[in-house]
C-alpha cells in the first residue's frame, strides 16, 4: 500500500513536470494557431482581437496557471482551432481509435502467445525458422508500404475492400464497418505480432531450458499439462511488461494506420491539432498520454505481484 | 483440448471477416448519391468564421451566396440578389432581393437578414476575414472602432434597409469592385440576434446550420468521416437533382484516386496531382476536368536588409532573368500551369495575354550585375520543405544563377520556421504563393497602403493608377489602367513571377453539369446530376 502510494506521489510530480515543459516549449515555438497554416484567409486586426478574446495575448505563467486551475476542474478547455471544448472532440474519435487499436492489440498479442510458444517448443524446426523469418519481414516493412500495397491488392487490384473511412454511412450496418476494418486492421497486427512474438518466443525458450522443466517432464506430465502449469506462467512477466507498456498506443491511436485508411480516430486528430499549434488540445494530449504510460507502468508492476508469488513477500 | 479450443475460436473470427471481406460491399454508387472527396474535413461550418478553403466549401453547400461570379469572366452574377443599380453619385448601390426567399425554417429571408449580416462583419469582435472588403461601406470604420454593444447592433450610416426586399449600401469613395466583395451568405437575424459577436464562432447554431438556405440541408457530420447532407426541396433555385452528397474526409490521397478507379467516389475536387492525369484521363469511367485559379507562385526579393544589393534594381532585373518559365510549367507541372510576367492572371479581365517580361539571357543577366557593380553576390533562398515542386524551381534557380556569379544557398524550412524567417527578413530569396482578388484591382498586394502590401512597395505613379482603376466604372477604361500599373509594376522587379497552376478535378463520367469554377467548387451544384443513376428507391 505504502509502495503505491509513493508511486501515485511520483506520477504526480512528473505530470506536472510533463505540463510545464509542454507549455513553455509550446509557446516558445514560433507562430499562433491561425499564423500555422499557409492558406488561411486573414484579416490583421481581426486576428489581433481573435488573439483578445481567446486570451492568448497575456503572460505565459498567467495563461498556465488559468489553464491548471481549469484543469483541476476537469475542464481541458476549449479547441481554439474547432472552437470546441476539447474533451468533446477527444470523446468523439475514441471509440473509432479503440476499434482498431483494441482488437489488433488483442489479436496480435493472442497469435504472438500461441505461435511464440509453438515455436520455442519446436525449437530450430520449420515452423520456427518460418516465423522467424516472418516476424522478421514484418518488423522491418516499413508498415506506410505495407498499407500502401494491402490497399493496392485488396482495393485496386481486387477491388473487394474499401481504402478509406470507418463505414459507408451514417447508418451503416456492423458488416460494412468490418469490412472497413480488415485492411487498418491487418496492417497494424502484422506489425506488433512480429513485435511480440520474439519476446514470446524469447520468454518461453528461457523458462524451457530451466531444471523444473526436466524434472516435470521426467515426472511423466503430458506436454499440454506442462505448457499451461509451468512454462506459461514463468514466461508470463516479460510478456506483462511489454504488453503493458503498448497500452498507452492504444488510446493515443494508430496513426499511421489512421492516416493511410482515413480511420477517423484520435491520433489523426492529434497531429492535425499539433501541427496547428492548438495549445489546449496538446496539452490535454500531453498529459493524458503521460498519465497513461504511468498508470500502465504501475499496472504492470501490480500484474507481476498478482503473477509472481515472491515479489509479493518482498514487496 | 484448450488447443484445439483456440485454434477453433481463432478460425471462426477470421472466417468471419474472410467472408464479409470477399463479400463486395454495397455499391452506393447506384443511387442518386455523390460522393466527393477532399483531403481535410471542415472545421467550422459557419461561413463568415471560416478561414481555410475546405470549410468555406462545405459551407457553401448550406448557405447562399448573395452575389455569385461567373466562373469564365469573374463577372458579378444575380443570386440572392436579384438586380442591383448604382444611384447617380456612383457610390450608392440599391440591391435587391429575390422575391419569396425563405430560411429551411420556413421564416421569410429578408434585407434584415442582410443588414444583420453587414454589421456583424463590421463590428469589432467579429474576427473573421471579411472586414477589409467591407471597410469600404460609408461609417464601417467608425463602427467598428466604437462598440457600442456586445451584440450586432446599432447602424452603420451607409448602410439602409429600404423594405423587405431593398436595401442600400453607401460607400464613402467611389470603388469598382466593391458589388465582387459581396459574395458571402447572409445569416439567419430571428437565429443569432440575441447572440454576443464574441461568442458567434462558437455557437452552435452556425456550426450545426440549425437553420440554411442553401442548396443542400445538414442530415450528419461526422468529425474526420464524412458531411452528409440532403437536397434542399425549398432551394430559391430549384430543388438541386442530386439527392444526397457525402463529403468525404480521406487525407490519403492515394486512397482517394483508388476509391475512385474502383467507383466509390464521384469527384476529387482541384487537387488532382499532375502526375495522376494521365492515367486518370485514360479512364473512360472518369473525366478530368481543369480551369484556372487565382492563386500564383512568386519569389519574394527581401530589399529591407542593409548594403543588400537587392535594392539596385539591375540585380532583381538579372535576377529575374535567370529561370526559363516555360521550360519550368512543361517540365515540373507537365503544362498544368501558366506562365506569368505579371501581377494580372490570365483570369482577370484586364490581363494581357501579350504582356511578357524581357526574356534576356544568362549573358545579359551578367552584364547588369557588372554595371551594378556585383560581380559575386551570395544569396540566402528560403522554402518551406515538403513542396516538391518549389524545391525544385529552387535548385534551378541556383543552378542559372551560379552561371552568372550568384552563389544561391537554399534552405528548405519547416512551415513555422519558414514564416518566422519571413517575418524576421531574414532571407534573401523566399518562393511562396499568394491569392488574389476576383477583380483586377492590384491595390491590395501593389498600393502603397494595401493590407496585403507585405513588401512595402511603394510607387506614386502605381499607387495613382490603382486609385484611378478603382474610381471609375468603364470596364475598357479600368483595363488599360491594370495594365499600365501591371507594366510599372514589373519594371521595378519586386517580386519574380513564376506561374499560375490549373486546378485539376477528377470526375465520374456520369457527373453531369459540374463547372469547374476558379472561386467555388459547389457552384451551380443545382444543376448538377448523376445520370443514369436510380432514385433512392
Amino acid at each position: 500500500m505504502r509502495l503505491l502510494l509513493n508511486r501515485l506521489g511520483q506520477t504526480a510530480i512528473v505530470l506536472f513536470g510533463v505540463t510545464v515543459v509542454t507549455f513553455f516549449m509550446m509557446h516558445s515555438a514560433p507562430g499562433h494557431p491561425l499564423q500555422a497554416n499557409p492558406e488561411l484567409r486573414l484579416d490583421p486586426t481581426a486576428v489581433e482581437r481573435w488573439l483578445e478574446l481567446q486570451e492568448l495575448d497575456g503572460p505565459l505563467p498567467a495563461q498556465y496557471i488559468s489553464w491548471l486551475s481549469r484543469m483541476f476542474r476537469g475542464d481541458f478547455g476549449m479547441s481554439l482551432i474547432y472552437s470546441r471544448p476539447v474533451k468533446e472532440l477527444a470523446l468523439e474519435r475514441l471509440p473509432a481509435t479503440l476499434l482498431l487499436t483494441v482488437p489488433a492489440f488483442l489479436l496480435a498479442l493472442g497469435l504472438a502467445i500461441i505461435c511464440g510458444t509453438w515455436a520455442a517448443l519446436r525449437q530450430g524446426g520449420f515452423a520456427d525458422r518460418l516465423l522467424g523469418l516472418g516476424t522478421l519481414a514484418g518488423l522491418s516493412l516499413p508498415s506506410f508500404w505495407l498499407g500502401i500495397i494491402l490497399m493496392m491488392l485488396f482495393s485496386y487490384g481486387y477491388p473487394w475492400l474499401p481504402a478509406a473511412g470507418m463505414r459507408t454511412a451514417e447508418d451503416s450496418s456492423v458488416s460494412d464497418i468490418l469490412t472497413h476494418l480488415i485492411l487498418p486492421l491487418t496492417m497494424l497486427i502484422v506489425g506488433s505480432f512480429s513485435y511480440y512474438v520474439r519476446y514470446v518466443r524469447y520468454a518461453v525458450s528461457d523458462v524451457l531450458s530451466q531444471d523444473f522443466i526436466r524434472i516435470a517432464r521426467a515426472r511423466g506430465f503430458t506436454e499440454i499439462y506442462i505448457v499451461f502449469r509451468h512454462v506459461l506462467p514463468n514466461a508470463s512477466l516479460p510478456i506483462v511488461t511489454v504488453a503493458a507498456l503498448s497500452l498507452p498506443l492504444l488510446f493515443t491511436g494508430a496513426l499511421v494506420a489512421e492516416y493511410v485508411f482515413s480511420w477517423p480516430g484520435i491520433g489523426r486528430w492529434i497531429i492535425i491539432s499539433t501541427m496547428a499549434r492548438d495549445y489546449p488540445v496538446i496539452m490535454a494530449v500531453n498529459l493524458s498520454t503521460a498519465a497513461l504510460v504511468a498508470l500502465s507502468n504501475l499496472l504492470a508492476d501490480l500484474l507481476y505481484l498478482l503473477i509472481d508469488p515472491r515479489l509479493r513477500i518482498k514487496a | 483440448m484448450l488447443w484445439r479450443k483456440i485454434f477453433v475460436s481463432i478460425m471462426i473470427t477470421f472466417s468471419f471477416f474472410f467472408v464479409y471481406g470477399c463479400q463486395k460491399y454495397r455499391d452506393a454508387t447506384d443511387l442518386q448519391i455523390l460522393h466527393v472527396a477532399v483531403p481535410a474535413g471542415p472545421i467550422t461550418l459557419n461561413p463568415l468564421f471560416a478561414r481555410d478553403a475546405i470549410s468555406l466549401e462545405a459551407a457553401s453547400l448550406l448557405h447562399p451566396q448573395l452575389l455569385g461570379t461567373n466562373p469564365n469572366s469573374l463577372e458579378v452574377e444575380p443570386r440572392l440578389f436579384a438586380s442591383w443599380e448604382l444611384q447617380a453619385d456612383n457610390q450608392t448601390y440599391l440591391l435587391s432581393l429575390r422575391e419569396g426567399l425563405r430560411w429551411s425554417d420556413g421564416t421569410p429571408l429578408t434585407a434584415n437578414d442582410v443588414a444583420f449580416t453587414l454589421l456583424l462583419i463590421c463590428h469589432a469582435d467579429y474576427t473573421g476575414w471579411l472586414y477589409p472588403q467591407l471597410s469600404f461601406i460609408d461609417g464601417a470604420d467608425e463602427y467598428r472602432k466604437t462598440r457600442h454593444s456586445p451584440y450586432a447592433q446599432g447602424a452603420i450610416p451607409g448602410i439602409r434597409v429600404i423594405d423587405e426586399h431593398t436595401i442600400a449600401i453607401r460607400l464613402k469613395q467611389v470603388h469598382a469592385p466593391f458589388l465582387s466583395y459581396l459574395t458571402f451568405p447572409p445569416l439567419p437575424a430571428h437565429k443569432l440576434q440575441n447572440v454576443k459577436v464574441a461568442e458567434m464562432e462558437a455557437h452552435h447554431n452556425l456550426r450545426n446550420v440549425a437553420v440554411g438556405a442553401g442548396p443542400y440541408l445538414l442530415t450528419a457530420w461526422r468529425p474526420d468521416e464524412f458531411l452528409h447532407v440532403r437536397a434542399n426541396p425549398d432551394y430559391y433555385l430549384g430543388e438541386p437533382a442530386i439527392a444526397e452528397i457525402f463529403y468525404r474526409f480521406i487525407p490519403n490521397i492515394e486512397a482517394q484516386v483508388i476509391e475512385l478507379l474502383a467507383g466509390k467516389l464521384d469527384l476529387l475536387p482541384t487537387a488532382v496531382k499532375v502526375e495522376d492525369v494521365e492515367m486518370l484521363a485514360a479512364d473512360r469511367q472518369i473525366r478530368v476536368h481543369k480551369n484556372n485559379r487565382l492563386v500564383y507562385d512568386y519569389i519574394a526579393i527581401n530589399q529591407k536588409k542593409e548594403n543588400t544589393p537587392l535594392k539596385d534594381r539591375r540585380v532583381r532585373q538579372a535576377l529575374a532573368m535567370l529561370l526559363d518559365k516555360e521550360e519550368l510549367v512543361a517540365n515540373l507541372l507537365l503544362g498544368y500551369a501558366e506562365v506569368l510576367h505579371g501581377p494580372l492572371l490570365p483570369i482577370h479581365f484586364a490581363y494581357d495575354s501579350d504582356f511578357s517580361q524581357d526574356k534576356g539571357s544568362l549573358p545579359a543577366a551578367r552584364k547588369l550585375l557588372l554595371q551594378a557593380g556585383y560581380p559575386q553576390i551570395k544569396l540566402k533562398m528560403i522554402i518551406n520543405s515538403g513542396n516538391i515542386v518549389r524545391e525544385n524551381v529552387a535548385l534551378l534557380f541556383r543552378e542559372q544563377a551560379a552561371q552568372v556569379g550568384i552563389d544561391v544557398q537554399i534552405h528548405a524550412l519547416e512551415w513555422e520556421a519558414f514564416l518566422a524567417a519571413l517575418t524576421n527578413g531574414d532571407y534573401d530569396l523566399a518562393i511562396l504563393g499568394r491569392g488574389t482578388d476576383a477583380d483586377p484591382d492590384l491595390s491590395y498586394h501593389w498600393h502603397s497602403l494595401g493590407a496585403g502590401n507585405r513588401t512595402a512597395y511603394a510607387n506614386e505613379q502605381v499607387d495613382r493608377l490603382l486609385e484611378e482603376g478603382a474610381a471609375v466604372r468603364d470596364r475598357e477604361m479600368r483595363t488599360e489602367l491594370y495594365r499600365q500599373s501591371q507594366a510599372l509594376i514589373v519594371a521595378d522587379v519586386p517580386i519574380i513571377w513564376l506561374y499560375t497552376r490549373l486546378a485539376i478535378h477528377a470526375a465520374s463520367a456520369d457527373l453531369q453539369g459540374f463547372v469547374a469554377h476558379p472561386e467555388s467548387l459547389f457552384y451551380n451544384v443545382h444543376l448538377w446530376s448523376l445520370v443514369g443513376r436510380e432514385e433512392r428507391p
